[in-house]
């Protein structure tokens, strides 16, 4: 065989170096064997402040009414589902990097997957908030349940808001048991390395008697392996789901049938973008460069490339078909979009979502932390304005120009959307410090020569 | 005997049968409760049972104590007669809100008012009423009406505030001085026969009736014409030309909706295609020019010389109908119709097209004057109609009748010095307002301070009241007796339909208390005893009926009208000495101003009327405020845009206004809408708009709401007019005719029709489905609605705002787009900024048949009912707005707040005012979506009919509020699944179409096409 060819047998190291078993148990409960540190108290008070503003502007909301908002007659829907969509679709990556990476083997996955299924759990929280929030009554979202009643009355399944309330909740009932399920072991370790009772009585019930005998490491394969084959089907379905609120009204701009796989790339493409932005951190801070490394970055950074460019192909073929199906309103919704009143907010979508992500074509940037960093914020950034012009400028100019208008924000609006970043912030924060936030047991997994290998041997 | 042996027999055949029944013997054998296993049994222990009992009776007891307002209801210990809990009672009445007296039936519930409706009967306005009336009831229960008299700002009561009255009333007389009666003119003859023997009773009293608004110029006019100052009435329906002179006819002059009812009935497809044509030479975009089919812009200061030049034309062409005389062709020669065209650029074949018509329809064409143009106009006027014989159209036998004089500004100078010199003792304001009527520069109510006594009778606290003495609340129209005669023919009475719900009295009562110079003299029944009198001496006694008086005037309050007997009228000859050249020179080309009423407040007598506030402007569509209107031109020289402030200057007044840009309005022309910016007045009408009062001309002998030479300069301060439609600038392509694009209005001249009569349905595309359609086999509800008949006067709204209880949600909601109006009026503007050709459409929930928003409702709050209403579940509700997103039509309307009690402070949410609401009609809380009904109670209501009569449910009989309001008789609503309903010619007919048809949506409102009667094939 000659030279030339390159050997795909060979393991690619995805952690670096060769850390011994020990030092990555040590290295990753760190965080849990130590008191947190004062920049970690600064970090939750600025997170649980953000809370705390969309807490108080949510009880005002509650208190005199949805008229604290934006939302007008033509404009029903304003920043509550916008938010919805966007925590909804930063839900995404986790259940996609844990459940469809390891289906796919790759191995780069184990170090990021643990804290990139955190945060779905913690995102699709976020995201269930809205729908519940969003209504003029919230008091009566048990309307929205299928529940057997003396009125006989039903809920209406034609309804995709309906389908909604059933792919969230699978969603998140789905990825939490996955996510924990992926925990038993670590909690075994941790339940083995600690000296306080207390942690010891929680680490005891937590990892439901694990021993980690062959046969425990058995079944716990097969159901990891189960869960993520129910995992993959949601990922895609939740945000097919939650495309139809769009896609099955008649409005121009929503009617569409790109809208599942647009809306699916989507949001893949701002979970990566999150999932990346908050790493780049926790790695720093807790010393983990060698096991989330550049190079695990830079594959992120290559799906947010992919994904970026499905999205901007999305946004390509909406207009053409509005100019290929010879519908005059559908032409003058797109046209409308890119240069009516909110040309602005349509134009931060394309630059954010299309144009800066084609940078990460150049290797150099794909590997270099601070431009990485700053592309990936301007995707979230980007994917946020996408959910609002799609959801607000085909609503404020729709089929009668008499009942046109014009969307403007209120300060509750903007509290509320800071709140959900403080709320899904201070989950994060306290994740990082009760939890292992990389998974220990797969981590050993993929260290060199923890696997028997036929090779150098 | 053993306890086994005895045998128990209860009868002789039990006892002879050997074997008696096991059950009987033996109730406790062996195995009966073999099946019996309480551990089989629900796993409920009967303490179990008790707990969970008393449990969820707890949690009912909790559930029930709910967010909602609990008010305590009470049931009648004894029925008043003549009154059916649940059933509305209906009682014929007059309308008070202008002087045209319309005759008006007021529905009342369980002893209160609701509903304001025209009085079918009534010959003039034959059922209907205008927007005005329709939310007047809103008054009776106004929250700022004054509920006990006071003297300054301490509570009196009525006998002593009488006797003092009095008192220095006689003094005053005996020293001389003179006593001010201050009133708007009078219609009633009994109150002005009561007035008379007030001055009688007290010599030196002298009484000044006025009028913001009034036809004074018109009477003056026709006075010096005619010799009369009976104004006729114009037969409109007969008119096959009109041209219409800076007049408002269909919104705000004379009986308007009178107007309106018979100009719309020469436009029904449905009779004939001989359309009436509508020329409109105006300076302003009024709701009657909207309506034109060709609009000629002509300054107000010009109309002298365009009558002129059109009259020397006709003369020229030798179409007169009459010998005119050489002097007045003398006069003529001066003027030509050509010069004039050229002078103010007109467009010379709209002109050409006008004078054709108006000569080749000699006797069918009418010429009609505004009644804001000088007198100078109105008497060319009357000559042009001579000379082209309209005078036919004039219609005699209902002239409007005389008020009598009223008083000018002129008059008022004159009152005001005297005032100021001490000449007067007392001033009476009679229900009238003119500290904020007259130009506050002539300093009326500073002069109010140099007279000793000032009695304010008035309904609630207005600018004239503030002064330290008298405030006499008086009664509501509603709850007092009255009669008015406005045109000849018809005498109309008005009746109590509540007891006053304060310590008021009705106005007259408290003059009559005065003139019996007794405070004790005062009772209830009064005026109405005295009304009775007046009654039997000037009506019943010259009618010459054989039935007896008590007969007669019970019938006339069951009518609430008498059509009085045919006075033989003498024969009106032109006077042709009337006729003279104007002296001072004709129009200049400066700044000029016209000012007009309001459409909605009036003369700023409903801007405590928060539904009349709300209804958007029938043009601009701004509501809650008055602006100065400037044509787009006028905008882009001064560099202004809406909502910039100008300031107005004439002479030395001035007034600060925002700009609104106006297509249609004249370059260099300003037009201001008064009525607006009252200061002392209740919660829902302070601060809205500006009191631009001082720009009255008040340039003797001239028109006091045209002004020429008018000065405006940019302030640079802004100001927040809020509308209920966007601004487009009419040029801008991007979203140009959008309307006619998208197929939302169609229409076309008559000459196209014709020629192609399925226009309105050609582009219509064949729908297909995959499913089956739901049919529906029984009644279907269905409405047409007639743009060629529709004037967009807002009637509609008004009504349904009543009806339906639509809540106010002021200025700052409407900013953000949250009216809640169930209808509106739809406006559209095609053609260029200068000469725009305006489209109305009222547009409400379409009731669907595939309706879009019920899919998409998660829990089904909004359906379908089999007789094909949309339905909306208010209880079922909880606000998701999917909904109103999945509209196409974007009819419907969210409860962004509770807005009962949001609007100015829970100003509505007082003891009072929610005795305004239909009981029929849920009141919407927060947070639930609502939206047009098609007065689903209404419908009800017919069930429950037919039903209880055994028959079918009828369309025709269910009418529903808007339609019954629209005075131009454009909305039609019944069974659709009747081939022969109205409604289904409609549907029928060639130029019925539907909005958004190619959705498939398939509404249930068909809108028939409107036809321009224009020569040309283009619109």
């Amino acid at each position: 065989m000659s030279s030339s060819v390159p050997d795909y047998s060979k393991n690619v190291s995805v952690i670096e170096g060769k850390p011994s078993l020990r030092s990555i148990d040590d290295l990753i409960s760190k965080p849990l064997d130590t008191k947190p540190d004062k920049k970690y108290y600064i970090a939750l008070a600025v997170t649980t402040t953000m809370l705390m503003i969309g807490a108080i502007a949510l009880l005002a909301s509650f208190y005199y009414g949805t008229g604290l908002w934006g939302n007008n007659n033509p404009v029903g829907w304003g920043f509550p589902i916008v938010n919805f969509v966007f925590w909804v679709g930063i839900g995404h990556a986790g259940t996609l990097i844990s459940a469809i990476l390891f289906l796919l083997r790759q191995k780069w996955r184990n170090g990021i997957a643990r804290f990139a299924e955190g945060m779905t759990i913690f995102a699709v929280m976020t995201a269930g908030i809205f729908p519940a929030i969003h209504v003029g009554r919230p008091w009566l979202d048990g309307y929205l349940f299928p529940y057997p009643n003396q009125h006989s009355l039903w809920v209406n399944f034609n309804s995709p808001l309906l389908w909604d309330v059933f792919a969230v909740s699978t969603y998140f009932t789905v990825s939490f048991i996955f996510w924990y399920v992926g925990l038993i072991p670590d909690f075994a370790i941790l339940r083995d390395r600690t000296k306080s009772k207390i942690k010891k009585t929680i680490y005891s019930i937590t990892s439901l008697g694990w021993r980690g005998s062959n046969r425990h490491w058995q079944h716990y394969e097969m159901v990891y392996l189960v869960l993520a084959g129910f995992a993959t089907p949601l990922v895609l379905s939740v945000h097919t789901i939650v495309s139809f609120d769009f896609a099955v009204a008649i409005l121009p701009g929503w009617h569409s049938t790109i809208f599942p796989p647009y809306f699916v790339a989507g949001a893949v493409f701002s979970g990566f973008a999150m999932v990346q932005n908050v790493l780049i951190f926790i790695r720093k801070i807790f010393n983990y460069e060698h096991i989330i490394t550049i190079d695990t970055l830079e594959k992120m950074n290559k799906v947010i490339l992919l994904t970026g460019s499905l999205v901007g192909y999305a946004y390509a073929m909406e207009f053409f078909i509005a100019w290929y199906s010879g519908v005059q309103i559908e032409q003058f919704t797109f046209v409308n979009r890119a240069f009516g009143p909110y040309a602005w907010a349509y134009w931060i979508m394309v630059s954010c979502n299309v144009l800066f992500p084609q940078l990460f074509w150049i290797k150099k940037i794909r590997r270099t932390i601070p431009l990485m960093f700053i592309i990936a914020v301007l995707v979230n950034v980007g994917m946020w304005f996408e959910r609002y012009v799609i959801t607000v400028s085909s609503l404020a100019r729709d089929y009668l120009p008499s009942s046109w208008a014009y969307f403007t924000p209120t300060l509750t609006d903007l509290s509320i959307l800071l709140g959900s970043f403080g709320f899904f912030f201070t989950f994060l924060l306290l994740f990082t410090k009760t939890l292992p936030v990389v998974s220990i047991v797969e981590v050993k997994a993929v260290v060199e020569g923890s696997q028997p290998s036929h090779k150098d041997h | 005997m053993s306890k086994e042996n005895k045998k128990y027999w209860k009868s002789i055949d039990e006892y002879n049968k050997k074997e008696l029944p096991v059950s009987k013997s033996d109730e406790f054998m062996e195995g009966t409760t073999d099946e019996f296993d309480p551990s089989k049994l629900d796993g409920l222990s009967r303490r179990k049972f008790l707990a969970l009992l008393s449990a969820s009776t707890a949690f009912a007891v909790t559930a029930c104590s709910d967010y909602h307002d609990q008010k305590e209801l009470a049931p009648y210990i004894k029925r008043p007669d003549g009154l059916l809990p649940g059933k509305p009672n209906y009682y014929a009445s007059t309308c008070s809100g202008c002087s045209q007296a319309c005759g008006i039936l007021i529905k009342t519930r369980e002893g209160r008012p609701i509903k304001v409706d025209g009085n079918d009967l009534h010959p003039i306005n034959k059922g209907k009423i205008c927007a005005t009336g329709q939310a007047s009831v809103y008054n009776l229960y106004d929250p700022s009406r004054l509920q006990f008299p006071t003297k300054g700002k301490n509570k009196v009561d009525w006998a002593s505030a009488d006797s003092d009255i009095i008192n220095k009333l006689d003094k005053i007389v005996k020293s001389g001085k003179k006593i001010a009666v201050i009133t708007h003119p009078i219609n009633s003859p009994t109150e002005k026969k009561l007035l008379d023997e007030f001055k009688q009773r007290y010599s030196t009293a002298e009484v000044y009736s006025y009028e913001l608004f009034n036809n004074c110029n018109k009477k003056f006019a026709w006075f010096k014409s005619y010799g009369s100052p009976e104004i006729p009435s114009i037969k409109w329906d007969e008119a096959d030309i009109i041209l219409s002179l800076e007049s408002d006819f269909l919104a705000k002059e004379a009986n308007h909706v009178e107007a309106t009812r018979l100009f719309s009935s020469r436009r029904d497809i449905m009779k004939s295609d001989h359309f009436n044509r509508l020329y409109v030479a105006e300076a302003g975009m009024s709701l009657t020019n909207t309506n034109s089919d060709y609009r000629i812009q002509v300054r107000p200061d010009a109309q002298y010389d365009f009558v002129l030049s059109l009259m020397s034309e006709v003369v020229k062409r030798g179409a007169s109908v009459i010998n005119v005389d050489s002097s007045v062709k003398k006069k003529l020669s001066n003027y030509s119709l050509d010069s004039f065209v050229t002078k103010w650029n007109l467009d010379a074949i709209k002109v050409n097209y006008l004078i054709d018509d108006l000569v080749n329809n000699k006797g069918k064409a009418i010429v009609y004057a505004g009644d804001v143009l000088p007198a100078d106009v109105h008497i060319a006027v009357n000559l042009l109609n001579e000379i082209l014989g309209n005078t036919k159209l004039y219609d005699y036998d209902k002239a409007y009748v005389n008020t009598g004089r009223q008083a000018h500004l002129d008059d008022f100078k004159v009152l005001i010095n005297s005032f100021n010199k001490s000449e007067f003792g007392a001033v009476i304001h009679y229900d009238v307002n003119p500290a904020f009527h007259i130009p506050s520069s002539m300093n009326y109510a500073d002069a109010l301070k140099n007279v000793g006594l000032v009695v304010s009778l008035v309904e609630s606290e207005n600018e004239s009241t503030v002064s330290d003495t008298y405030t006499l609340p008086i009664n509501h129209a509603f709850e007092s007796w009255g009669d008015a005669q406005a045109r000849k023919n018809v005498y109309s009475l008005r009746q109590p339909v509540i007891a006053p719900l304060y310590n008021s009295r009705q106005r007259e009562a408290i003059l009559l208390t005065w003139i019996t110079s007794s405070s004790e003299a005062y009772n209830d029944d009064m005026y109405h005893q005295y009304l009775m009198e007046s009654c039997r001496e000037n009506i019943y006694n010259k009618m010459k009926l054989a039935v007896d008086f008590k007969s007669f005037w019970f019938a006339a309050l069951h009518d609430g009208y008498v059509e009085l007997n045919k006075q033989s009228t003498k024969k009106h000859v032109f006077d042709l000495t009337a006729f003279d050249l104007r002296k001072h020179s004709s129009a200049s080309t400066d700044f000029g101003l016209l000012l007009s009423r309001s459409y909605f407040i009036g003369d700023g007598r409903f801007a405590n009327n928060g539904w009349l506030q709300e209804i958007p402007h029938p043009i601009s569509k701004a509501a809650w405020d008055n602006y100065a209107a400037i044509a787009p031109s006028t905008a882009k020289k001064m560099d202004l845009e809406i909502g910039d402030v100008i300031k107005v200057s004439v002479g030395d007044n001035s007034v600060n206004l925002p700009v609104m840009i106006q297509p249609g309005v004249l370059q260099d022309m300003i037009t201001v809408e008064l009525g607006y910016g009252r200061t002392v007045i209740g919660d829902a009408g302070k601060d809205a708009g500006i009191n631009a009062n001082d720009l009255l001309n008040q340039q003797s002998g001239s028109s006091p709401w045209i002004t020429s030479g008018v000065s405006i300069e940019k302030t640079g301060e802004e100001y927040e007019l809020v509308s209920t439609q966007e601004h487009h600038p009419l040029d801008e392509d991007f979203v140009k005719d959008f309307h006619l694009k998208r197929g939302i209005i169609r229409e076309a001249t008559l000459t196209e029709y014709k020629k192609n009569p399925e226009f309105a349905r050609e582009h219509d595309e064949e729908l297909v489905s995959i499913t089956s359609e739901h049919k529906f086999t029984e009644t279907k509800w269905g409405m047409a609605i007639d743009m060629n008949k529709c004037v967009s006067c807002a009637t509609c709204v008004a009504s349904c705002d009543v009806e339906n209880n639509v809540p106010v949600v002021g200025k700052d909601q409407v900013a953000n787009g949250r009216e809640m109006h169930w209808i509106r009026i739809d406006r559209y503007y095609s053609g260029t900024p200068e000469d725009p050709i305006v489209s109305n459409q009222p547009m409400l929930c379409q009731h669907c048949d595939n309706a879009p928003c019920e899919n998409v409702c998660p829990v089904n709050a909004t359906n379908h009912s089999p007789d094909g209403l949309n339905q909306m579940v208010y209880n079922r509700c909880v606000g998701t707005r999917y909904c109103a997103n999945n509209c196409p039509y974007k009819v419907r309307r969210f409860n962004f707040f509770n807005f009962l009690d949001h609007f100015a402070d829970s100003y509505y949410e007082n003891e009072v005012t929610p005795l305004v609401y239909n009981p029929e009609v849920t009141i919407r809380s927060r947070g639930v979506m609502e939206k047009c009904s098609f007065c689903v109670q209404k419908i009800s209501e017919e069930r429950e009919d037919a039903i209880r009569e055994g028959r079918e449910i009828k369309g025709e009989n269910v009418v529903t509020a808007c339609q019954q309001a629209c005075p131009a008789d454009a909305i039609v609503f019944g069974d659709v699944n009747d081939p022969n309903s109205r409604v289904s010619q409609y549907k029928k007919h060639n130029l019925g179409y539907l909005v958004l048809q190619n959705l498939n949506v398939r509404p249930n409102v068909t809108y028939v096409a409107k036809l321009r009667n224009t020569h040309s094939e283009d619109t």
